[in-house]
């Protein structure tokens, strides 16, 4: 790809947008989306350093129009991401502090856990000290024979190295305690926050995500993080103050040493600096291909019956089998890197002890230092070496970490796009009068609803028809407010829907939708899903409106029936009458029905139809029907085609029209007789 | 209650009822809308093709011979035992063998998956057996600590 061909200076933005197992840049023209090129997953990170290339770049050239073209000419086709440390900071640092912020609220936890790991570090480095004074003091003094030890001086050492040892553990106790306390708080708000941010999101943000990405940013992801908390994090800190306070005891008790046994540290620090690239991009990618993985379970399991019935059992273990391969490869990558890590870590602090005792034996041999000493210091080189490799295994900790709340963050950083809680005039009851304003809506660069008049009085029953695919629910999700229109305006009792709060508003809906969704739990319980607090006798008017208490009274647990996940243990016809009965429950002003007695047979029908003459009195309601007979008693019926509203009367009349309800009237009666 | 309206055992034993307008119903069978979280409450009465001809709304506004009539008519139909204590959680080939002390006495049931076991409210799980009868724990909190912690591991 190559920059030179575009005008820099014409594009407003390129962003990268993940969705799951595949992803996808967009380029933005003078506020449009003009073009987009999809990617898959495995490509996620060239096209990243593509990104960065290009905003580079695009800087310049926004700053200096008139730059020579070849100036633009990206460097080669080479796409490894550049390992500068200024995109390091931006990428570890970040998400990190702000994970720290998520912590605040028990701050003296986390003193309390800081306190506890400074005092059982300091006690760990006890018993060195006291070793070096048994070796010289008691050890060599009983081999050579020369001096009388007096037995005592042995058992006050081990008392002193017992107390040592349990004071150590008592400590490490409470601060593994506290830290793990403090770090599953931290994740448990984080998923919670997370969770409620996206409760706020528009459905036009769920229209893009993958239900298996979302769920694994909150499942697995937090837990990366719970566990780097944890575990990780403090570990880490434990050790860098080992090794602070190590290093300052080896220079005390010998700097010729000391230095010696640094030797290996630059190489160290070098390789470190080395490899946490790569596993950043490597977790990074692990990440990516769990959410795939996810995606692919959320996608079959729920779709199990479509799969068996087209007989793809096969395929499905192969889509499988393919975003396993993906993990696997990914995981395959990390582990290679870090498991040549480790041990070189290992053997460059081998090295180091070697370079130690031969020091360390030169000095004894020219009385510079007592045996004793050397035993301690190679006791405390030795722990501070270990130190070293644990902190080698905090590279790779906190790169996926923050790799897995980068992840977090980007849930919580999308902005509702439908500003929720910018309308904020609180409403009560409403008359139900709805007036679309030359009403327009894109689902993205479609024009779904091309410009829509329409008032509705309050009290009134508006019939909805049209051919499918015109836009009927669309217009309806309109009214309920999950989309803001592009253009126009819908009023609601003389107001405009986008200055209401929308929770006041949606508590006087009742939606029944085209795909009746029910929540795992009882009849009950879904039935007053929109008001909690529901007396039984209201859940059982409720039902019995919607001629759903006869089929309940069947089931063996009557109302306590579970209906299981999606309601899948009830037929399409009984779901559809659940969620009348719940839409009715609520009381509210505005009853919306879309398609809700599609999947009853016609007696059934006939009967929810009576049952809604008498409910759909006093409030306002719009049904949409594709049998025709539905709407009879409808006050006016609106004929919709293509977006937009091209016939309005009563059934009557629109007969007479010859238009399209009369075509879809002849065509409907045609397949009836047939 | 309105009093017009009763219930009552017929000579054959079957249970009959009275609605508002006189009307008798011969060998009408009781049901609960709540058999799990309102037992008490909310009892339909059905013609013996399965219609509903009425419904009490709390049995105990019934006169004490009108409860006696509708708890026996209860009785003839299932139950749902009420689980004590939980004595043993055995593996078995598929799914796991429960030994329970019930209201009833001691059993053993099989249940062959975790949506075997479904809570009803805060406290409250009905634990259905590979041959769908149920069994009720009216509140977790309310076992012992053994019958808990045999539970925890499933639930
Ligand atoms: N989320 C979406 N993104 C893009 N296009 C969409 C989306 N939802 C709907 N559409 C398109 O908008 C058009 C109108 O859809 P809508 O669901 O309103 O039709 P409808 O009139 O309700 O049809 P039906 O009678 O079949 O339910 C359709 O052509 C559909 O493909
Ligand atoms: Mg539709």
């Amino acid at each position: 790809m190559s920059f030179s061909a575009w005008n820099l200076a014409e594009i407003d933005e390129m962003e990268l947008e993940e969705m799951g197992a595949t992803a996808s840049i967009h380029l933005i023209q003078e506020g449009v989306q003009s073009h987009a090129w999809r990617i898959t997953t495995g490509r996620v990170r060239e096209a990243d350093a593509f990104l960065g290339r290009f905003k580079d770049q695009h800087r310049s050239a926004r700053s200096d129009l008139k730059l020579d073209p070849e100036v633009l000419r990206p460097e080669g086709e080479d796409e490894e991401i550049v390992e500068g440390e200024s995109e390091v900071k931006g990428f570890m640092a970040g998400p990190m502090v702000r994970l720290f912020a998520f912590a605040k609220p028990w701050h003296r936890l986390m003193v309390l856990g800081f306190l506890l790991t400074l005092a059982s570090t300091a006690t760990s480095l006890i018993a060195p000290w006291l070793t070096m004074a048994l070796v010289d003091n008691v050890l060599i003094p009983l081999q050579s024979a020369t001096e009388e030890v007096h037995v005592n001086q042995v058992y006050k050492f081990m008392a002193q190295l017992a107390g040592a040892g349990v004071l150590t553990w008592v400590l490490n106790w409470a601060r593994t305690f506290v830290v793990a306390r403090l770090a599953e708080r931290v994740t448990s708000r984080m998923r919670r926050e997370t969770f409620e941010h996206l409760q706020r999101l528009s459905l036009t943000y769920f229209n893009r995500k993958r239900t298996g990405d979302l769920i694994s940013r909150i499942g697995s992801d937090t837990d990366h993080i719970s566990l780097f908390l944890s575990v990780n994090f403090i570990e880490f800190i434990c050790d860098v103050l080992q090794c602070v306070f190590l290093a300052v005891i080896l220079f005390w008790i010998n700097p010729l040493l000391a230095v010696a046994a640094m030797g290996p540290a630059p190489l160290v620090g070098w390789l470190v600096s080395k490899v946490r690239g790569h596993l950043r991009g490597g977790f990074a990618a692990a990440s990516r291909a769990w959410s795939a993985m996810n995606s692919v379970l959320s996608d079959t399991i729920p779709g199990v019956r479509v799969v068996k019935a087209f007989a793809q059992e096969q395929r499905e273990i192969e889509r499988f089998r393919a975003t396993d391969k993906h993990i696997f490869d990914t995981n395959d990558r990390v582990n290679r890197m870090w498991s040549f890590f480790t041990p070189m870590i290992e053997l460059l602090t081998d090295v180091g002890l070697l370079v130690v005792w031969a020091a360390g034996a030169w000095s004894v041999a020219h009385h510079h230092i007592t045996v004793g000493v050397l035993t301690g210091f190679v006791l405390y080189i030795q722990k501070l070496y270990g130190r070293v490799e644990s902190m080698s295994k905090f590279v790779a900790a906190a790169q996926r970490a923050s790799a897995s709340a980068h992840r977090v963050f980007e849930i919580l950083d999308v902005k509702p796009d439908m500003p929720v809680n910018q309308g904020m005039r609180k409403v009560g009851r409403l008359r139900g009068e709805i007036d679309f304003k030359g009403v327009k809506f894109r689902h993205g660069s479609r024009q779904v609803i091309k410009g829509i008049d329409l008032k509705i009085a309050p009290g009134e029953m508006i019939g909805l028809v049209g051919p499918s695919g015109a836009g009927k629910t669309t217009l309806v999700n309109l009214a309920c407010r999950f989309f803001d229109v592009s253009e126009g305006s819908i009023w609601v009792d003389g107001l405009d829907l986008r200055e209401l709060d929308v929770e006041d508003y949606r508590k006087n809906l009742g939606l029944v939708l085209q795909e009746p969704y029910l929540f795992y739990g009882t009849i009950a319980e879904n039935i007053a899903y929109g008001k909690p607090k529901a007396t039984k006798g209201e859940i059982i008017a409720a039902a019995r409106a919607a001629r759903a208490h006869d089929f309940i009274m069947r089931t063996v647990d009557g109302y306590d029936s579970m209906v299981g996940e999606r309601g899948h243990q009830l037929s399409g016809g009984e779901r559809q009458r659940i969620s009348i009965a719940r839409a009715l429950l609520i009381d509210p002003a505005i009853l919306i029905l879309d398609e809700a007695t599609s999947s009853v047979d016609t007696e059934t029908e006939r009967e929810i139809q009576a049952a809604l003459d008498y409910l759909v009195k006093g409030r306002t309601t719009i049904a949409i029907a594709h049998r025709l007979g539905t709407l009879r008693r409808a006050n006016r019926l609106i004929v919709m085609e293509d977006g937009r509203i091209v016939e309005t009367g009563t059934h009557d009349q629109l007969l007479n029209q010859s238009g399209t309800y009369a075509r879809l009237h002849e065509a409907m009666m045609e397949v009836t007789s047939q | 209650m309105n009093p017009a309206v009763d219930i009552l055992i017929d000579s054959d034993g079957r249970l009959v009822f009275i609605d508002e307008t006189g009307t008798r119903h011969e060998n009408v069978r009781p049901a609960r809308m709540f058999p799990l979280t309102d037992p008490e409450g909310w009892i339909s009465l059905q013609s013996p093709s399965g219609e509903e001809v009425g419904f009490i709304e709390n049995a105990k506004t019934l006169t004490r011979v009108q409860q006696v009539a509708l708890s026996d008519a209860f009785a003839k139909r299932d139950f749902v035992p009420v689980v004590r204590s939980i004595d043993r959680i055995s593996r078995a080939s598929d799914g796991h063998l429960w030994h329970v002390t019930t209201d009833r006495g001691p059993t053993i049931f099989r249940i062959e998956t975790d949506e075997s076991i479904q809570q009803l409210g805060a406290n409250r799980l009905v634990i259905i057996d590979d041959h769908n009868t149920r069994y009720l724990i009216p509140d977790i909190d309310k076992l012992d600590v053994e019958s808990r912690r045999r539970l925890e591991r499933y639930y």
